[in-house]
């Protein structure tokens, strides 16, 4: 425990979570306050919804989100409290269609905007550990105005949750206060979203005052003890997320379902009618409560704890299989080359643990994508002290997109694949600078071994210059034929480099499961057309547009493997970017001669 | 001269007219009951009276003292409170808000307000207990409590005994009869009970689509109106 402790004060990425989120934290408990006694609650979750749509929008537009989102939410709110009182639609409804309507058009914006990328995803969850200098600044300004507000207004809040009707008599502007809420909920919600994610931000509202509530028995103390609730879950939420790297906005909520369990029994304890329990044996026995909690919690946590000693020999660290395959048979031996993602992760929705952070700043070469589904990346690189780290973009190092033409890629228009694709690796020339790259760096850390780095490289790059001399005869004898990926398709840069004929369901980076309806009849009629006998899918993918494809046509699937992740019997199995490439080699083939 | 002096006054509530040409005045320790069927515009001219809602047509007239709004009013509970985790001292103190102008919280001169109000309702005990914790009579002593905390010469009490028992309601009439009297507070109550209005109060106001009626206590109950509205009660 103690460890973990030293360990979150110690690394800046985390001190600055424990900051902002301790902040936020106060912050959606002192509103929590007024909106849950006000029967608002549901206000706070509809604009969650809200601010996810908003920032679906904003990243399918691609305008910052947050600058996007804020006025977007803080609007829903106007509109949600002036629906509330003086609407047709009654309070509960209004917010469920708010909220519904605005998670179709983020799920409809997402897809438009080329499917759910990194930054959808890390407002949908949160990303506490990648917090920058900014959201500090962003998150004590709040924080400051809304406290100042609580304590300035502090009766007239009072009054006004109270009693509307009682307070409006007595001149208070209550429309005024109202409207000041729900602004305030609005923009804490949004900055809250980077944080805790759009699911998860409405419990860090509801919950402190809920809990509260079980036991404190006037306002005043459901404020401060709210606040307080509020602030040590999270803390204690993050510790334990570091410790056991579970995701964070999960593990608070989880610690204040906790608390809300501890204290409704506490509660009851307090409600008792038993004559023989005087006031004294029921505060003893409440504290004991909260005694023996703090101490399972202590016991709990102290099982294992994060390692964070620095690697004494060489070490790599990359993102996917492809550059871990690199790393590992240029250094052989003589490093240890780790992959983030587990085996049969999907690469586009990954986010990086707290152990993960800390094992990329005190690595000596990391070597990541550059593209979107690592731009946490590029938080990581100004955020940590990581000064003695080398990191490759495999992006940067094949300066993708420059010197391709497009005419070789004939994809249907509407997938916008012409425009990017991050699996720059697909293409073995590109594979082979990627290498280069990762020699140099390592033979710059580690000057004994440079003679063996570079005869290893040499050795695999001749590996790797073979297949694309084997591709290139294919894509000869193919003379333009089509080959129908029914899946997404990584392969841009491999079809830019042969001229092989392409025709997939949608783009590379998308995580979208479904091919638009267009797209897919087009495919099927070219099969039937062609009387094309095999069709591809994805590895690691569900591989069910290909399914209805071959249900239709009776086309046989193959698998073309992209070489961003293996599955765990393919990495036990000793399978590498060559071993895949040939195989996909062989399967193209079959189709093509 | 009249606290308030209501002329010809016109509400209407989403449009629909209510009340039509309604003239009334209250002067300085009356006891009036505002009564009348459910949608006859009882609340609508009780939000009138507190200027949360202006009238159509006519004109309603205040005394100096009630200008600057010094109507204590007891509206109906609303189901938040249930629930709310306050302290009566709390509650009862809010009332105080008007007093505190500019000052962020209250002062010793307002806590002093609030205790000495408890004590006139016997709910001082309470101060520290917890408002949902407490009975139904209790709960609307709190809430009459605060309402003399904004008073300085008229309360005015929103069905203030619905949902309350037989004893408890008639608990509660006598402290507002104590209230009118000994304290010299004027009192406006709406309510459905007409038998407990025509016997206590001094005026009434009886609320009809067509034609209200305003009169002192005992010419109401000689009226036609009255004795219709009673054996249609006494038939129920």
């Amino acid at each position: 425990m103690i460890e973990t402790l030293s360990l979150v004060f110690s690394q800046q990425f985390l001190l600055r979570a424990l900051v902002v989120g301790m902040l936020i934290s106060a912050c959606c408990a002192l509103l929590g306050v007024s909106l849950v006694l006000k029967r608002f609650s549901m206000i706070g979750d509809g604009l969650s919804h809200v601010g996810f749509g908003a920032i679906a929008i904003a990243c399918a537009a691609n305008v910052a989100p947050l600058y996007f989102a804020l006025p977007i939410v803080v609007v829903a709110a106007f509109l949600l409290l002036r629906m509330n009182e003086k609407g047709k639609i009654k309070g509960d409804s209004a917010i469920a269609l708010i909220s519904t309507g605005a998670l179709a058009v983020g799920v409809l914006a997402t897809s438009l905007g080329g499917g759910l990328n990194i930054d959808i995803y890390s407002y949908m969850f949160g990303s506490i550990l990648t917090m920058t200098d900014s959201d500090v600044v962003i998150s004590v300004i709040l924080t400051a105005v809304i406290i100042s507000f609580f304590i300035v207004f502090y009766e007239e809040i009072f009054a006004v949750t109270y009693d509307e009707s009682f307070a409006k008599a007595t001149g208070t502007k209550v429309g005024a206060y109202n409207t000041s809420i729900a602004v305030l909920t609005a923009v804490t919600i949004v900055i809250g979203m980077r944080m805790m994610g759009a699911m998860l931000i409405s419990g860090l509202i509801i919950f402190p005052t809920v809990i509260a509530m079980r036991v404190c028995k006037s306002y005043k103390k459901v404020v401060v003890s709210s606040v307080f609730i509020s602030v040590i879950c999270f803390f204690l939420g993050l510790v334990f997320s570091v410790k056991y790297q579970a995701p964070t906005g999960a593990v608070i909520v989880c610690v204040n379902i906790l608390a809300l369990g501890i204290f409704s029994f506490i509660g009851k304890i307090n409600s008792f009618q038993i004559k023989m329990m005087s006031e004294k044996v029921k505060k003893a026995l409440s504290v004991f409560v909260l005694i023996a909690c703090v101490l399972i919690l202590v016991f709990i946590s102290s099982f294992e704890s994060l390692d964070f000693s620095r690697n004494s020999g060489l070490s790599v660290i990359t993102t996917n299989f492809a550059s871990y395959d690199f790393a590992r048979q240029i250094c052989g031996e003589k490093a240890q080359v780790t992959m983030l993602l587990s085996p049969g992760e999907e690469s586009h929705t990954f986010e990086p643990t707290a152990q993960d952070i800390i094992n990329i700043s005190s690595c000596d070469v990391f070597v990541y994508g550059g593209g979107e589904s690592d731009e946490w990346v590029r938080e990581i690189i100004s955020s940590v002290d990581a000064t003695e780290t080398t990191f490759i973009s495999m992006m940067d190092v094949v300066d993708s997109g420059s010197e391709h033409s497009e005419e070789s890629c004939d994809i249907e228009d509407h997938d916008h694949i012409h425009e990017y694709d991050e699996h720059v690796w697909t293409s073995p020339s590109n594979a082979v600078k990627i290498i280069e790259a990762i020699t140099d760096a390592v033979s710059e850390k580690n000057r004994n071994n440079k003679l063996l780095f570079e005869k290893n490289s040499e050795s695999y790059i001749e590996k790797i210059n073979n297949l694309s001399s084997k591709f290139r005869q294919l894509s000869q004898k193919a003379k333009g034929k089509s080959i129908i990926v029914a899946d997404r398709f990584p392969f841009k840069h491999f079809a830019d480099e042969f001229s092989f004929n392409f025709y997939a369901a949608f783009p590379g980076c998308s995580a979208q499961s479904e091919a638009d309806p267009v797209t897919l009849a087009f495919l099927i009629e070219k099969v039937k057309e062609e009387k094309i006998p095999v069709i591809f899918k994805v590895d690691l993918s569900s591989g069910n547009v290909a399914r209805c494809i071959k249900d239709e046509t009776g086309a046989e699937i193959l698998t073309l493997y992209s070489c961003h992740n293996v599955s765990s019997d393919d990495l036990e199995n000793g399978e590498s970017y060559v071993s895949l490439m040939t195989k996909n080699y062989e399967n193209l083939n079959m189709v093509l001669s | 001269m009249a606290l308030i002096e209501c002329k010809n006054v016109c509400l209407s509530y989403d449009n629909v007219v209510v009340a039509e040409d309604l003239s009334f005045s209250v002067n300085e320790g009356d006891f009036l009951c505002i009564v009348g069927e459910n949608g006859s515009g009882k609340s609508t001219l009780v939000k009138a009276i507190l200027g949360l809602k202006s009238v159509s047509s006519g004109s309603i007239d205040f005394s100096k003292e009630l200008s600057d709004g010094g109507i204590g009013y007891l509206p109906q509970q609303t189901t938040t409170q249930k629930d709310f985790p306050a302290s009566v001292f709390e509650v009862v103190l809010s009332g105080c808000l008007k007093e505190k102008k500019n000052r962020i919280f209250f002062s010793k001169k307002e806590k002093q307000i609030a205790c000495e109000n408890m004590k006139k309702l016997d709910i001082l005990g309470f101060k520290n207990k917890c408002y949902r914790e407490l009975s139904g009579g209790q709960q609307q002593r709190v809430l009459l409590a605060r309402a003399l905390c904004s008073a300085n010469k008229l309360l005015l009490l929103d069905e203030p005994v619905s949902g309350l028992d037989v004893v408890v309601t008639a608990e509660f009439y006598s402290l507002i009869e104590k209230l009118n009297r000994e304290y010299s507070m004027t009192v406006i109550m709406v309510s459905h009970d007409i038998l407990y209005a025509a016997s206590h109060a001094s005026h009434i106001l009886h609320l009809k689509k067509n034609g209200s009626y305003f009169s002192k206590a005992e010419e109401y109950t000689a009226s036609d109106i009255f004795n219709s509205f009673k054996d249609g009660v006494g038939n129920d």
